[in-house]
């Protein structure tokens, strides 16, 4: 389980698995897959976009951990 | 099996053979003997026997006055002892001692059904302890023992209210998950370089000891790499030993440390090889015996055991009639008589084996013995020794004597220390990290060609590490395969490696919106 700061929230993804995803769908954006979400004019880094629609969960990424 | 050990263990504790074998055949085991009541072992052996076993095992016995009024004095004695289950043994017993010796002895052995109390290693939590577990169990959170005995000491001397008290085991929780390591950190990496940081800013060569003033000890880098080498002895052995009572005696300290020091015959006495008679002459310094705390019963016993000769005391010197040692040597050789004067000089008189220097230094309230060169094992066995604090730096030596565990925690200690001394500051879980590394295959294993890097189970990854051909050709020959696992094997290979970012599986999610 993890667990970070604030109330012991559970978190649902590791640093690692967020730059991951946050990376792959980044890359997707970059080379031109259609954004998610309405998003500000001025947001044109792929990266930050990416990053956006993470915090909404809206990216149709996850994990598959393995023991 | 189990009759034979425990009389061992009661023989080694002096008591009587034939007591010893009585109890144990009346089903006592040590730890129920050390719970058993008098009254019930005098049913067994006499009572002066059972009074003198006791004893030597360490239990307070009172002594009931010899017949005048016995049920006064047995009553309050009934009730210090807490044996619950002594009462059903004596009926067993007189069964047993009726019945023939041979089932006797079968029954005796499935007998005893006092369940050995296993003792318990985790002291029971304080009150304030239990306050703040009560707190997260309420929460259904947990938290390590550690964190929960530090908190609650704390709060103790504040004396916190339970609202205050459940506000700050919060922050504590949240503190403490936002402090996990994440899954797939490289901790080993973090390990190496918290713990080579530091160690650069390490003295090179230092020799001598804080508290200690007059004795040698490793320490900084030497020491440290002496640890990770697991070498098997620390080129300073050193123990600390701790005495369960009378600590603060002076007297008595310096004692015990005679005790402990090897004295050599070379030290208390002039030795010399008395060519005109081919004999080897001892003549046993008095004040220096005095000093080392040495007898002559001592000098009689280990002098007798030399050789054959017969020892007499004759005059020795020019004028003055000296007692003396005297070993006439059958032939006539001098080689032989300059070697038998070497053995006769080096023979040991008293102390333990490896300890060359007792010195008694006071810390805090009592006096601890520190010494130089160390075995664990005979200190330990001495029965002014307290066993749980006494210990070693030579961590080979506490693998031997007291297991895996113990090594672990030396290890973690040691290398503490040496940092510590140097004003060096490693958080313990790296370094436990590393004494998990080193002894989690159930012995000492160093860091290194020899130890943990030359065992790697993959061949690229050894190879990576030292003497690349080698590694190489032999997994050639015998057809290893390496199943790219680890870290240096898929560097190697130009692949992620399996850690951080490059160990997560990336997989669509068909239902967006839930985990």
């Amino acid at each position: 389980m993890l667990r970070g700061k604030g109330g012991g929230r559970i978190r649902d993804f590791t640093r690692f698995e967020r730059a991951r995803i946050i990376g792959a769908r980044a890359l997707q954006i970059a080379m031109g897959a259609p954004v998610i979400l309405a998003i500000p004019e001025d947001l044109v880094d792929p990266v930050d976009i990416a990053e956006l629609e993470f915090e909404k969960k809206l990216i149709p990424i996850t994990v598959r951990r393995e023991v | 099996m189990a009759r034979k050990d425990t009389i061992d263990a009661l023989r080694r504790r002096k008591v009587g053979a034939k007591t010893a074998a009585l109890l144990v055949d009346a089903g006592y085991t040590m730890a129920s003997l050390k719970k058993a009541k008098l009254k019930d072992l005098e049913k067994v052996v006499t009572q002066e026997d059972a009074i003198r076993a006791l004893k030597r095992l360490g239990i307070k016995v009172e002594v009931p006055p010899p017949k005048k009024a016995p049920s006064k004095k047995k009553a309050p004695v009934k009730k210090k002892t807490p044996a619950k289950k002594a009462p059903k043994k004596p009926a067993a017993k007189k069964a047993l001692k009726k019945a023939a010796k041979k089932p006797a002895k079968k029954a005796a052995r499935k007998k005893p059904k006092v369940r050995p109390t296993i003792p318990s290693k985790v002291p029971e939590p304080s009150a304030w302890e239990k306050r703040v577990m009560r707190i997260l169990q309420s929460k259904k959170r947990e938290l390590p023992s550690s964190l929960i005995q530090n908190l609650a000491a704390r709060a103790q001397k504040l004396k916190l209210k339970k609202p205050d008290l459940e506000k700050v085991v919060d922050y504590l929780w949240d503190q403490y998950g936002a402090n996990l390591v994440d899954p797939n950190e490289s901790v080993g990496i973090v390990s190496a370089q918290s713990i080579g940081e530091p160690g650069t800013q390490m003295t090179m060569r230092t020799f001598h000891y804080a508290g200690v003033a007059e004795m040698n000890v490793t320490l900084g880098l030497p020491r440290l790499i002496e640890i990770v080498d697991a070498r098997r002895v620390p080129s300073t052995p050193v123990m600390e030993v701790f005495v369960s009572d009378g600590a603060d005696d002076l007297d008595r300290m310096r004692k015990h440390a005679t005790e402990i020091e090897m004295t050599h015959l070379e030290d208390i006495a002039d030795t010399e090889a008395d060519f005109l008679n081919n004999r080897v002459v001892v003549y046993p310094n008095v004040a220096k015996m005095r000093s080392r705390g040495v007898t002559w019963k001592d000098l009689d016993h280990t002098l007798s055991k030399m050789r054959r000769e017969k020892v007499k005391r004759v005059e020795g010197d020019k004028k003055r009639k000296m007692e003396a040692y005297v070993l006439d040597l059958d032939q006539v050789s001098y080689k032989r008589l300059q070697k038998q004067l070497e053995t006769v000089k080096t023979s040991k008189i008293k102390g333990i084996d490896g300890v060359h220097r007792a010195i008694i230094r006071r810390r805090g309230d009592e006096y601890v013995i520190y010494t130089e060169g160390s075995n664990l094992a005979a200190a330990l066995e001495l029965p002014y020794v307290d066993p749980t604090r006494t210990n070693s730096n030579n961590i080979t030596e506490i693998y031997e004597v007291l297991g895996v565990e113990a090594a672990r925690n030396a290890i973690v200690r040691e290398a503490t220390s040496t940092l510590a001394e140097q004003g060096l500051t490693v958080d313990i879980r790296h370094i436990m990290l590393v004494s998990d590394m080193m002894t989690n295959a159930g012995d000492v294993k160093a860091i290194g060609r020899h130890g943990i890097s030359g065992r790697k189970s993959s061949v690229l990854a050894r190879a990576a590490f030292e003497i690349t051909s080698h590694h190489l050709l032999k997994a050639a020959v015998t057809g290893e395969v390496d199943y790219l696992d680890g870290v240096a094997e898929n560097v190697i290979v130009g692949q992620p490696v399996t850690l951080g970012t490059g160990a997560v599986n990336l997989v669509y999610r068909t239902s967006a919106k839930e985990g």
